[in-house]
């Protein structure tokens, strides 16, 4: 054993990752590329990533699913009314159809939608009808008729209008109304969020408190005033939906989002070359925070769905027809408690909210489950 | 952690007159002067309305109007209802203000209990086909139109089945010429039950005092258990108008159980990932390691910590609970605040609206200050520091 | 000082009887990919009143080790082989119940990390109180649990009165502290420290470890100390196993382990610590990396970093052989283990 001499050790060189030496003509094609198809590529990648998580999630695919069905639904409607149907019939708002039912005539009425009581029949046709005979009255609203001339496959409601029309109708409505708010949501909170993270100091302070107050404000009761005074639309309900809930607690998560991005290197780095601040938010900041925001925009379609719903079954709306004022026609009239027996005026309306506000919640969950790895099952 | 709660207090006071005087934005917005809509009104005369407008001060300028009306609102004094007239608002609100805390708190209290439990469950169950079963039904019921999730409610157990009364508070024909106000008993029960809750939380506080050993203090704490639940079942069914209270209760039941069902969906989700977080600390291993029993490790250490961010999470959800009142009392015909919303917003009674929207505020309020001081008191890290 | 109250007492030791004896323990997690070997055919005992070591690379599978002698492993693991025998009783045998109350009352653990044991909303004192709760229920007052659970403080450095905090309230070598006071509340015959010191500075470290030494040897308790730090685990214990990618490859006394390892792995592992005080010399570099326990080498498990394997090792896996004086060594080529340094330094 020899000491005192530093004795030489073999050692390789640490190869350079990625970049072999002699590949110096891709490493200068990858410098010349323009940064926006470098981002295009690396979202491209990062998409097809994320496409394929959210792919094994089977409520999530699911849900987008059910999305596309209702999508279809949207799109039929106008073709089915430039097409097959006639307007005076099927128009959802305005068509009309007294469909021909026939009933048994009897001493009392235990089904009245294929029973009619003896008095009433003589009333409406002619004095000489007798129990046990088949009349046929123009009625609304009218059970499913498969057949015909003009088939009503869900029935009529109560003022003559097809069913199935209206149902196909108000999915554009509901499309129209979702996009809206979620996308005035996320545009505010998004900003609230990345403003308040960046500057932070009193404008933080000041956007927090208002927050806070967003979020103390229960929002049905306050639509339900504000339809007293204001006479909402769609669009109008659309943005005060997409405001109310932008200030609120989503802008508080989408603000820790941003702070998380901000304190990392690479915002340092865009300040110190130069950056104004608006661009650092805007280029920086925002992209990495729209994931998020994404993800809330899903749940804010199922939430402006619901308050649509609810407010037109109120009556308190000024639409012309949505899935809730379907509803609301039916207990208007009086049909509601009716059970089974009017079951068309009921059902397809409420399972249509239902099922579109669940379609969009579990897609967000999905999301959710590629974005936060942490919900994933083990 | 007083200095904190009064600091919250104080904010929250800011940002109610903040809101307060959203509220009476609201209100100039309407068109006309509120006074105008009186002239229809062909039961009040014209001097009246005169001095009504005085009274209301509208005569003034507004920014007076606007102080005004917020020391009024302080002061309890909310104007006077149109469609009421010539009640006033305050002691409208007054009187069906009760009804719906009572809705509120017992949804909530069930919605919290059965989310809770059934999360805490199902993720200590570690998967399998009734989970996906749980989440799915909890998914389903969180978003699910409510209006129509109330009719179908009301319908299958109202109509159908029969076992609970279709609507309305009490049932009209039993109280016929009995001797007692359906107000005043529904006010005795409340104050029954927390009279019970206050000697419950006083005997479990005695009891941790003069307990000296474990199974002492579990036999103390099953009888007290015993004791105050039944005393209060006890007390009332001695009680000479346990009929009348028993249908009050009854009437409860359907509109309390379904805001609860809707409302638990997100509970249980929540307390579901909490736990599933909470079951991969450290000390959840080291309680294994001590030898403590799986339904100790479940409820003591897992689940106390998973209520951390459910109890957070509560206060979203009042928004929710609120305005699902508003819904249930609409269905179900219950003669809370909510219905008597929609009520004033149909005929237009302004000053009314403009105050339940205010007391609406109020609550939501109180709920976000009870979670606040929840939360401190379940997580000594905020309290000691 | 002692600890006796109500049934808790310093015990007598036999040195020669076994108290746990581990006899060839195969362990295996299962996961998608598919079965990761992590306990291979590990065999040691640990006598009454002994401290024993184990050393190894992270992921060598001590940490295995020792949730498999407690049962605490997750649920995907399996247990393929072997026995666990604790005075006699094989722990493998029993049922969860049984397995349950066994636990810290006969061993304990005191955690890696440990500061993190603590659960941050119950107090110090009231978690230390639970095991007192499980493990004898009924048999003392609130009282006496008190004064139980003072001096068990008392016994590592901490004033009585911290049983009321939380453990937020308590600095990162208290905490420590702490979980060595909760091991000890039921008296148990063994505790196994796994990493009792890491993230301390190295003063607290000295103190808790004289501390841990010192009550040892008063109680009469056998323990087993798992670390990656050599110098730590020399000190301590009577005797030291190395163990490398799920094998033990080494074991014996630690005087004769440490001084004369006579497993290459050992060897190599035991003497990359350079010396202060001795002559100037190069470091031997272990090149390569630990394998994948998903598809371990075939024969020998060290065999591809190992600068004496030959054919025969690739082929023959070599059992751990008695070599004299209760020392063990897994390798076909243990006498030229001290030819090593001069081969490397070639």
């Amino acid at each position: 054993m020899t000491l005192g001499e530093p004795t030489q050790v073999q050692q390789e060189e640490p190869q350079p990752v990625g970049i072999e030496p002699s590949d110096s003509a891709a490493a200068a094609e990858l410098v010349r590329t323009p940064m926006w198809r470098v981002r295009l590529r690396l979202f491209r990648r990062s998409f097809a990533r994320n496409w394929a998580l959210f792919r094994e999630n089977k409520m999530g695919m699911f849900g987008l699913v059910l999305i596309g069905i209702f999508a279809l639904m949207a799109i039929i409607h106008p073709i089915l009314m430039s097409t097959v149907w006639d307007p005076k019939v099927y128009d959802p708002v305005t068509g009309y159809d007294a469909v021909l039912t026939e009933y048994e005539v009897v001493e009392e009425v235990t089904d009245p939608t294929t029973q009619i009581e003896v008095s009433e029949a003589r009333i409406k046709l002619n004095p000489t009808i007798k129990v046990g005979d088949t009349v046929r009255i123009p009625a609304q609203p009218a059970p499913p008729t498969w057949t015909g001339e003009n088939p009503h496959y869900l029935g009529t409601d109560p003022q003559g209008r097809d069913i199935l029309s209206q149902l196909l109708y108000s999915t554009r409505a509901a499309f129209f109304l979702g996009a809206v708010a979620a996308l005035t949501t996320v545009i505010i909170a998004t900003t609230v969020g990345s403003v308040a993270a960046y500057f932070g100091g009193w404008i933080d302070g000041g956007l927090m408190r208002f927050a806070d107050l967003i979020l103390l404000m229960p929002l049905l009761p306050l639509l339900i005033v504000m339809s007293a005074a204001f006479d909402i639309n769609m669009v109008m309900l659309g943005v005060l939906i997409g405001i109310l809930n932008g200030f609120g607690g989503v802008a508080i998560v989408l603000k820790s989002q941003a702070l998380s991005i901000k304190v990392k290197a690479y915002i340092d780095a865009a300040k110190v070359a130069g950056g104004g601040d608006w661009h650092v938010i805007f280029r920086h900041i925002v992209p990495n925070v729209l994931p998020l925001s994404f993800l809330y925009m899903m749940f804010g379609v199922t939430e402006a769905i619901a308050i649509e719903a609810t407010l037109s079954f109120f009556g308190l709306l000024n639409v012309p027809m949505t899935w809730g004022v379907m509803i609301n026609t039916a207990q208007a009239n009086g049909y509601l408690l009716s059970g089974t027996q009017y079951w068309w005026l009921l059902f397809p309306a409420g399972l249509a909210v239902t099922f579109l506000a669940f379609a969009f919640f579990i897609v967000g969950r999905g999301m959710d489950e590629v974005i936060n790895p942490r919900l994933r099952a083990r | 952690m007083i200095r904190f709660l009064a600091r919250r207090l104080v904010q929250m006071a800011l940002l109610f007159v903040v809101f307060l005087s959203i509220v009476w934005l609201l209100l100039q917005a309407m068109p006309g002067d509120i006074s105008d809509t009186l002239v229809g009104n062909p039961d009040i005369p014209r001097e009246v309305r005169f001095e009504l407008r005085q009274r209301l001060g509208l005569d003034q300028p507004l920014h007076i109007q606007y102080i005004t009306y917020i020391t009024n609102f302080f002061r309890g004094e909310m104007g006077v209802s149109f469609s009421r007239y010539p009640a006033d608002v305050s002691t409208v609100i007054w009187q069906h203000l009760p009804r719906t805390i009572v809705l509120f708190l017992t949804a909530t209290v069930f919605a919290f209990w059965l989310g809770f439990k059934s999360g805490k469950l199902i993720a200590w169950g570690r998967g399998g086909r009734s989970e996906q079963a749980f989440i799915l039904g909890g998914v389903f019921l969180q978003t699910v139109f409510y209006p129509w999730f109330a009719i179908v409610m009301m319908w299958v157990f109202g109509f159908y089945l029969g076992w609970f009364p279709i609507s309305r508070f009490i049932d009209a024909r039993l109280w016929q010429g009995s001797p007692y106000d359906a107000n005043d008993l529904f006010e005795q029960m409340i104050l029954s039950t927390l009279l019970v809750t206050v000697v419950y939380v006083v005997g479990r506080v005695l009891i941790k005092r003069f307990a000296t050993t474990v199974t002492m203090e579990a036999r103390l704490r099953q009888a007290l258990v015993l004791v105050t639940v039944g005393g209060l079942i006890l007390f009332w069914y001695l009680h000479p108008a346990r009929t009348y209270v028993a249908d009050i209760a009854h009437h409860t039941v359907l509109p309390v159980v379904t805001l609860g069902l809707v409302t638990f969906g997100a509970t249980m989700l929540l307390t579901r990932s909490a736990m599933l977080e909470t079951l991969g600390e450290d000390y959840i291993l080291t309680a294994r390691a001590k030898g403590l029993p799986d339904r100790v490790i479940r409820d003591r250490h897992a689940a106390r910590n998973a209520m951390l961010p459910v109890t957070t999470s509560l206060v979203l959800s009042l928004a929710f609970v609120i305005g699902g009142g508003i819904v249930t009392e609409s269905v179900f015909s219950w003669p809370g605040t909510g219905q008597l919303l929609l009520q004033a917003v149909m005929v237009s009674d302004i000053p009314l609206a403009a105050g339940i929207l205010a007391v609406t505020g109020v609550l939501a309020l109180v709920g976000h200050l009870v979670a606040d001081v929840l939360y401190t008191v379940l997580d000594p890290r905020i309290r000691i520091t | 000082m002692t600890i006796s109250v109500a049934n808790l007492e310093t015990r007598q030791v036999d040195p020669t009887k076994p108290l746990l004896e581990v006899d060839r323990l195969v362990m295996h997690y299962k996961i998608k990919a598919g079965e990761v070997s992590a306990v291979e055919d590990v065999t040691f005992t640990v006598h009454q009143g002994e401290a024993v070591g184990l050393v190894g690379e992270s992921g060598c599978g001590k940490t295995s080790v020792a949730l498999s002698l407690m049962r605490l492993l997750p649920n995907n693991a399996e247990y393929v082989s072997g026995q666990i025998r604790l005075d006699g009783e094989d722990l493998l045998q029993l049922t969860d119940e049984e397995m349950r109350t066994r636990r810290w009352k006969d061993i304990a653990m005191v955690f890696q990390g440990a500061m993190n044991s603590w659960n941050p909303v119950y107090r110090v004192g009231d978690q230390i109180r639970e095991v007192l709760d499980t493990h004898f229920r009924g048999q003392m007052t609130y009282e006496q649990q008190r004064e139980h659970m003072e001096r068990l403080f008392a016994a590592v450095g901490l004033p009585g009165e911290m049983l009321d905090r939380y453990p937020h309230e308590f600095s990162g070598g208290m905490r420590q502290r702490a979980v060595i006071a909760m091991a000890l509340a039921c008296s148990p015959q063994l505790i196994i420290a796994d990493e009792p010191t890491t993230a301390l500075d190295v003063i607290v470290q000295d103190q808790i470890l004289k501390e841990l030494k010192r009550i040892q040897t008063e109680l009469g308790m056998s323990i087993i100390y798992i670390s990656h730090d050599i110098a730590v685990i020399a000190e301590v214990t009577d005797s030291l196993g190395v163990m490398y990618a799920g094998k033990l490859v080494e074991y014996g006394p630690t005087t004769e382990v440490f001084a004369r390892p006579k497993h290459p792995y050992a060897y190599l592992l035991l003497k990359s610590t350079p010396s202060i005080t001795g002559p100037r010399r190069q470091l031997a570099p272990l090149e390569g990396e630990p394998p994948d326990l998903l598809a371990p080498p075939t024969g020998c498990r060290f065999h591809p970093r190992c600068p004496f394997a030959t054919e025969r090792c690739a082929i023959e896996e070599p059992p751990l052989a008695d070599i004299g004086g209760g020392h063990r060594v897994a390798c076909w080529h243990w006498e030229q283990v001290p030819d090593l340094e001069e081969a490397l330094l070639r």
